[in-house]
């Protein structure tokens, strides 16, 4: 059989077919970015194509693969190794391994798919699509380096391989965004993207050095496997000393009598908020979103593949990777939960007042990446992953449906921001067919249309926000002991989220379900019903001298009305991709249709791989019953939101908009304005910033560039200076130098170095004085303090131990006597510090500690005196410092 | 056979020498460009650089390659080694030091090869003398005793003598050649004085059994002095310090570095000075590497550690105030001998590991520094040579690559990341915190952004100044020689960036079985 | 260790005291007349004429090094010579390689004409 071929090259142990599937976009990329220019259009779109989809073929063959293997228990998971990279030191005596290594198993391999294989209709849109760019062959350079960066992202197995095509996603989009970059905005936009996702990275940054700590492995073998020990409780003072006792418990943390300041919270929390922070950089989460909507200032193929189909549901990939770690903290999933319903909210509201198309269209991105992380915060993984994928394809459709309509529009407006807005649009069915049905194929996906893909993954996340529970972990078993502070703690008992959440986020969620349904039909409507408004049709219509105007060339269009032609169907390069991305948005819900077909492929797919992360999560009772209650809702949600979006804009022809503008125009404007979050962050984190720099450079300039970098410099070129005047150019003096340095290395040899070293042993008050060995030395010592040599000879012995009681002070002296009978000598003080009560150790003092506070009574100066005592039993530590020695006393020779 | 075998790398070097040089005396003068200057002699060799470099290149690179052969092989299965040793020691650390020390001849072979014809300087036993210098300094590397050290310390020292009096028209590189050579017997001089007293002390001249013999001082039937065994210890570190050019037996280096043929300084910065540290690391863990003498009181780590501090300080501070590149680079090298310094004083707790780091360290400064001076060497051309920083203003514009090149040589000798040079100190200072050696890193530290400085300052002047009107610029040279000596040193600069391990696990292998 | 070598470093003092002796004592006792006669090179005969030291050409250094190079073969086949029978073929070898490199060295200085005394 041919699987078994296809085994018998590509071992799963050491599967090398992963190296075609990231091979072939590098070569792409490689052959396109170096050579693109002089292979022209068709060779680079050919090149480009063949790549992308010669990864899919892999892809496809790799997915085949695995379903052979994979059981309904057993995740199958195939690894290449490529090489070790690096060893990093573990926490304790041991070395992290990082490799090079990729694997695929059915999350990475669906996400694979969806990859390459939206990647490659996008592609082949974009061949016509950019056709008329100049950098042309540069576009499908950085397109292919995305796909490549996309699967290094995915296939890698651990997270510093992950982190490197997370990184190179980002720079990708970066790339892209600002591919037309002699325009202003663009290049803002793009800069903008990089620096909020810098944001993000330090989180994915942080969580690494966690994990490394706190698990001992970067794999997603390891991690899943050592999970458990996140489950260490840790210490942290997030406001420092004085926590304020109204904040509640979650925050404040438990107070023990011992120490009253800061926080315990798991290890499992703080990988959990970093891993988060990390993902909503990346997948334009509360409060890192804003990037998202101005990276739309990018070709609309760009848009449609890194914006909404793949590069920003890798946060989500990643929650699902990582979903071991996070179902052990309750905290971190709630908080994934609420942001992620925060956003979607907060994105649909600003939707409605947007004009642009593709502004619409990427806020209706940041909703939808909301909807995937709700499924993500309620434990429904397999859920949330599967709305990655149905968003994939109607997002992908809807933007791409929309670079149709603008490159219609492009025939008579060619300034950007006019030729997208929805404004000089409409009647668009009527011209152009094929995008319109494919439009309104996924606009009713993506509103829930029941049986279509996006009512079954949105509504499932619903559900399981209703019903899904997470349970509360076991931190610790009993009493524990910080290393740090060795202070024993009772047990710990991680925060439990409260019953209603889920409730909670379902009703609001519901919300946002009509929100969507509203806006996606508004923009729908707007476009393409209603009169076309973009210019005068008149027939047989000729384009002025001069013809099309590319991209680079913006003519600002006068207000005046214009003559055009009748807007033309796009052609088979744009509809081929929109056909077959709307058939699978209708469609592709059937593969996890819980609902009526009680199909759940999808799901059965993935929990294999998701097995650990699923089994901290149930369901409350009589989940089964409430699938249909719970549905109609949503249902109810979608027929509002679109029969509302029918009236306004169809029966109404946007009266009720309009008029509602004129009576809260604030409320418009603020809404439109995206309710000022830009502004916000201009005030707030970047004003502050931007203060921070003013003052850092007050200070670079005035005292580090007056003063210390001045004087420093000073002293170097000064030393400098002279230090090369002792550079003569003379040998004899070269050689004199010689001389003194060997005279100097002789001396010290000859010289006898008395040194001592002294280890103290503070319970039982023997201190060890060791003398340095020294070739030919010998020794003589006084141990008792007196004064006085204890012998007149010299011997061999280099240690004495002395017994002191407390807080004796005692003076050592050794002589020594090097071979050639020269001799030296060395004090050194001993003391052994006084401990109240005169028990040993903390035990003693923690003793102590408990009897001050029972006799303060309950005071705050209770507290103070524990403070204080603790930090004398800690700062007096054993120790022997050196005392500035007494003069001897006569005797010395 | 399998004498011949471990010996291999040795042979293939002394052999291709010999064949060289008759090569040299037999062949036919180049038709262009035959030299008029050598005298009365007509010069066999005259016009034929480029090709004799391609030969020397080969040679070393091929006694690379069976360093590296012998190493796979594993040295220990090889019993005729045994049969000389202590003389010459084949294990798993001269391997390693003959592996670099043929890759550092071979850049300056190929460097010799482009820059002896372009600066039309006709000597072409410049090869067979690189050759047998490099001989010289792979015997010096594997000798385990005190008369081969001193014979391969002085085959390796005669050659270079020569190299760099090559010019023998101008003053300023025969005076060159005359200080290295003077302060050089010296230096050699107080070495032989140290080996006579510790034969005399101990009874041998194999540094294991000095060794043994040190080992006994302080116990009641032992015959050995101490006071010869610690002046013989000083007056090594002395003659050694003088070769790596620590400070203050440094003074030769600038002006010796400056009157060199730019290969040639090439070859003392690589070559000398890391089979230098290799007997320095042989002679001090195995003949000095009682627990006494490795003690932080009274031993030679504080002394080395002295040598250390003052060398990064001086060598960077006085770097700053060049006005010749090459002078900067001299300078700079003494900065590195400072910092493998650090390594060897970090052998004090840490044996094993710190020697590691010094090992991966010389690696990776022989592969920047040889790979600087190249670049260096593209930068200029007859006439118009590279000499300070204001010939190199504005030379990317000139020659983008060669800056690029050339900024990354800067870089990685200044250990930025992700190149070489960071992890090679990274590994030291590491060790030398492992090693409780925390001044010794914070002073390295310190001089570490003193050296950014004037390493910065050169790609300053490359990418940001534009030549002063009328002022003479570098032109750059085109020699395919030179070019691809960059291009390996700068594959290997980032390859020992990116991928450290293998090697480190290498060098880490040669400690273990060097110490 | 002192005790064994202070007769030598005696023999040492005395000789160096000895010639030091020897010539202070003629500069201080000894009278020291110093006329315009007195400090003429020659207080007879011609006046002299030329550089007082000769230059030699720089051929007889030549010749002199390669002579201490050759020379230098002599000494170390002499001790193997003397245990030739002991060394066996290695050290037949051994000896074979150093005459190879020698031989090499000669075959250079005569092709770069080295051994030429006149051109």
């Amino acid at each position: 059989m041919g699987m078994d071929g296809l085994f018998s090259i590509f071992p799963p142990e050491d599967f090398t077919l992963l190296c075609v599937i990231l091979g072939l976009p590098l070569l792409g990329a490689f052959v396109n970015g170096v050579f693109g220019k002089r292979l022209g259009k068709e060779a680079v779109s050919l090149m480009a194509l063949v790549a992308v989809g010669g990864s899919f073929m892999a892809s496809c063959a790799a997915f085949f693969m695995l379903m052979q293997r994979q059981t309904e228990t057993e995740a199958a998971r195939f690894v290449w190794h490529g090489w070790k990279w690096l060893d990093i030191s573990g926490n304790g005596d041991f070395q992290i391994p990082i490799e090079i290594a990729f694997s695929v198993d059915a999350l990475s391999g669906g996400m694979a798919l969806i990859v390459t294989g939206v990647g490659f209709l996008i592609h082949l849109y974009s061949t016509e699509y950019m056709a008329e760019d100049d950098g042309f062959h540069r576009f499908f350079a950085y397109l292919n380096l995305f796909i490549f960066s996309m699967l290094v992202l995915i296939l890698g197995d651990n997270l510093p391989v992950l982190f490197i095509g997370w990184e190179g996603v980002g720079m990708c989009s970066y790339l892209l965004i600002g591919f037309w970059f002699t325009e202003e905005a663009n290049a803002v936009a793009g800069k903008k993207a990089f620096v909020t996702n810098r944001i993000g990275d330090f989180g994915l940054l942080v969580a690494m050095a966690l994990l490394v700590w706190h698990v001992g492995a970067l794999d997603w073998q390891g991690i899943e496997a050592g999970a458990n020990n996140l489950l260490t409780p840790i210490k942290i003072y997030p406001l420092g000393n004085g926590v304020p006792a109204w904040l509640p418990d979650f925050i404040r943390g438990p107070l023990t009598p011992e120490d009253p300041r800061g926080v315990r919270v798991t290890a499992a929390t703080l990988v959990g908020f970093a891993l988060f922070l990390g993902c909503a950089g990346k997948s334009a989460q509360l409060p890192l979103y804003v990037w998202l909507p101005d990276a739309m200032a990018g070709p609309t193929p760009v848009s449609a593949l890194i914006h909404a189909a793949t590069m920003v549901t890798a946060g989500v990939y990643l929650c699902c990777r990582m979903a071991a770690v996070f179902v052990l903290s309750p905290a971190t999933m709630a908080t994934i939960a609420i942001v992620g319903l925060a956003t979607a909210l907060l994105a649909a509201s600003i939707a409605f007042a947007q004009n642009d198309i593709k502004k619409v269209l990427a806020y209706s991105t940041v909703s939808q990446l909301g909807y995937m992380f709700i499924g993500i915060g309620v434990g429904a993984f397999a859920t949330g992953f599967f709305h990655v994928i149905t968003h994939a394809f109607f997002k992908a459709c809807l933007f791409l449906g929309a670079g149709s309509v603008i490159h219609a529009m492009h025939a008579r407006i060619h300034d950007v921001d006019r030729s997208q807005d929805m404004r000089n649009m409409g009647g668009m069915r009527n011209f152009m067919p094929i995008t319109h049905l494919t439009f309104l194929a996924s606009c009713l996906a993506i509103a829930g249309l029941p049986l279509t893909s996006g009512f079954f993954s949105k509504d499932e996340i619903l559900f399981k926000a209703y019903t899904s529970t997470i349970a509360t972990p076991q931190v610790s078993d009993g009493e524990w002991i910080d290393r740090s502070t060795q202070v024993t703690w009772p047990a710990m008992q991680a925060w439990t989220p409260p019953e209603d959440l889920g409730r909670w986020i379902y009703t609001l969620a519901l919300l946002g379900a009509v929100m969507t349904a509203f806006y996606m039909f508004r923009l729908y409507f707007r476009v393409f019903w209603g009169e076309f408004r973009g210019w005068t049709i008149v027939r047989g219509w000729v384009a002025p001298a001069g013809g099309h105007h590319g991209h680079d060339d913006h003519e600002h269009d006068s207000d005046e009305p214009l003559d055009g032609p009748k807007p033309h169907e796009s052609a088979l390069q744009i509809t081929v991709p929109l056909v077959v991305l709307g058939v699978l948005a209708i469609f592709a819900g059937g593969l996890n249709a819980h609902a009526f077909f009680h199909s759940h492929l999808f799901d059965d797919w993935v929990a294999p791989v998701l097995a650990t992360a699923s089994s901290s999560v149930g369901e409350i009772e009589g989940a089964k019953e409430m699938m249909m209650p719970l549905l109609l809702p949503g249902i109810g949600a979608f027929a509002i939101g679109v029969g509302g979006a029918y009236w306004v804009y169809v029966m109404q022809r946007g009266e009720p908009a309009a008029s509602f503008v004129e009576k809260v125009p604030w409320l418009h404007r603020i809404v439109y304005e995206k309710w000022r979050v830009d502004e916000l962050y201009e005030e707030t984190f970047i004003g502050a910033v931007d203060t921070l720099g003013d003052m850092a450079v007050w200070v670079d300039q005035y005292v580090v560039d007056a003063v210390v970098a001045r004087v420093t410099s000073f002293a170097v070129a000064a030393s400098g200076t002279i230090l090369r005047t002792m550079q003569t150019g003379r040998v004899h003096a070269y050689g004199a130098v010689m001389v003194a340095g060997l005279g100097a290395l002789g001396w010290f040899f000859i010289a006898p170095q008395a040194v001592v070293t002294v280890l103290a042993d503070d319970d039982s008050g023997v201190y060890s004085v060791t003398a340095s060995p020294g070739l030919g030395y010998q020794y003589r010592w006084d141990e008792d303090g007196d004064g006085e040599l204890d012998s007149d000879d010299f011997g061999d012995k280099a240690r004495v131990d002395v017994q002191l009681g407390r807080s004796e002070v005692r003076l050592v002296q050794v002589e020594v006597k090097n071979a050639l009978g020269f001799r030296s000598i060395e004090q050194i003080g001993l003391f052994r510090p006084q401990r109240d009560g005169a028990s040993d150790g903390l035990a003693g003092a923690a003793q102590e500690a408990k009897e001050a506070a029972d006799s303060a009574a309950k005071s705050q100066k209770a507290l103070q005196d524990i403070q204080r005592v603790l930090q004398q039993a800690g700062g007096n530590l054993p120790g022997a410092g050196k005392q500035p020695a007494p003069k001897p006393v006569g005797g010395a020779p | 056979m399998d004498l011949v075998i471990a010996l291999s790398p040795l042979l293939a070097v002394g052999f291709g020498g010999l064949m060289l040089m008759l090569a040299e005396a037999f062949g036919k003068p180049s038709e262009e460009g035959i030299s008029k200057t050598t005298g009365d002699v007509v010069d066999a060799g005259a016009g034929r650089g480029a090709e004799l470099g391609l030969g020397a290149s080969v040679v070393l690179i091929a006694g690379a390659v069976m360093a590296v052969g012998v190493w796979i092989v594993g040295p220990e299965t090889l019993e005729g080694v045994a049969d000389v040793a202590p003389y010459l020691l084949i294990d798993r650390f001269s391997l390693f030091f003959t592996f670099v020390l043929c890759l550092g001849g071979a850049f300056t072979a190929l460097l010799g090869g482009g820059y002896l014809p372009e600066h039309r300087i006709d000597r072409s036993e410049f090869f067979p003398l690189v050759l047998f210098s490099t001989f010289g300094a792979i015997a010096l590397a594997m000798s385990g005793d005190l008369l081969s050290l001193f014979v391969g310390l002085e085959t390796m020292s005669l050659g270079v003598y020569c190299l760099i009096g090559l010019r023998r028209g101008s003053a300023r590189a025969t005076e060159a050649a005359l200080k290295y050579f003077l302060l050089g017997s010296f230096a050699a001089a107080l070495t032989l004085f140290g080996a006579a007293l510790l034969y005399g002390a101990t009874g041998h001249t194999d540094l294991v059994g000095i060794g043994e013999a040190v080992a006994t001082i302080g116990q009641p039937d032992s015959t050995v002095a101490a006071m010869p065994v610690l002046l013989a210890l000083a007056l090594t570190l002395a003659g050694l310090g003088f070769k790596v050019a620590a400070v203050p037996f440094h003074q030769w280096t600038p002006d010796a570095y400056e009157g060199a043929p730019t290969p040639a300084t090439a070859f003392m910065a690589a070559v000398v000075k890391t089979a230098a540290f290799a007997i320095l690391l042989r002679v001090l863990l195995v003949g000095f590497g009682e627990e006494r003498l490795m003690s932080w009181g009274t031993g030679w780590p504080p002394v080395i550690a002295t040598l250390a501090v003052l060398s990064m300080t001086v060598g960077n501070v006085v770097a700053g105030r060049q006005e010749s590149v090459k002078r900067m680079l001299a300078y700079s090298s003494i900065a590195h001998a400072g910092v493998a310094l650090v390594g060897v004083a970090a052998t004090i707790r840490s044996t094993e590991d710190a020697t590691a780091s010094v090992l991966f360290y010389l690696l990776v400064y022989t592969v920047s520094t040889a790979g600087a001076f190249g670049a260096l060497i593209l930068c200029g051309s007859r006439g118009a040579e590279a000499v300070s920083y204001e010939d190199l203003a504005g030379i990317a514009k000139r020659h983008p690559a060669a800056a690029l090149a050339f900024s990354l040589f800067l870089l990685s000798l200044a250990g930025f990341p992700p190149t070489a040079g960071f992890f090679g100190k990274l590994y030291v200072f590491q060790s030398a915190i492992d090693s409780e050696l925390y001044v010794l890193v914070i002073i390295g530290l310190v001089n570490s952004l003193i050296g950014a400085y004037y390493y910065v300052r050169v790609m300053v002047y490359m990418y940001m100044r534009e030549p002063v009107p009328g002022a003479p610029v570098a032109k750059p040279m085109s020699s395919g020689m030179v070019t691809s000596a960059i291009v390996l040193a700068a594959l290997l600069v980032l390859g020992l960036g990116i991928l450290p391990g293998v090697s480190l696990d290498m060098a880490i292998a040669a400690a273990a079985r060097g110490g | 260790m002192f005790d064994l070598y202070l007769p030598m470093f005696l023999m040492f003092a005395i000789a160096a005291g000895v010639a030091a002796g020897m010539f202070s004592l003629g500069q201080f006792v000894g009278k020291n007349p110093q006329s315009a006669e007195k400090l003429t090179p020659f207080e007879c005969g011609n006046d002299t004429e030329g550089a007082g030291n000769v230059r030699l050409s720089v051929k007889f250094y030549l010749t002199a090094i390669l002579f201490v190079v050759f020379d230098i073969e002599v000494v170390f086949i002499y001790p193997w010579a003397a245990l030739f029978k002991g060394l066996g073929w290695v050290g037949f070898a051994s000896m074979l390689m150093f005459v190879v490199a020698l031989l090499v060295a000669l075959v250079y200085c005569w092709k770069k004409g080295a051994l030429e005394w006149e051109k």
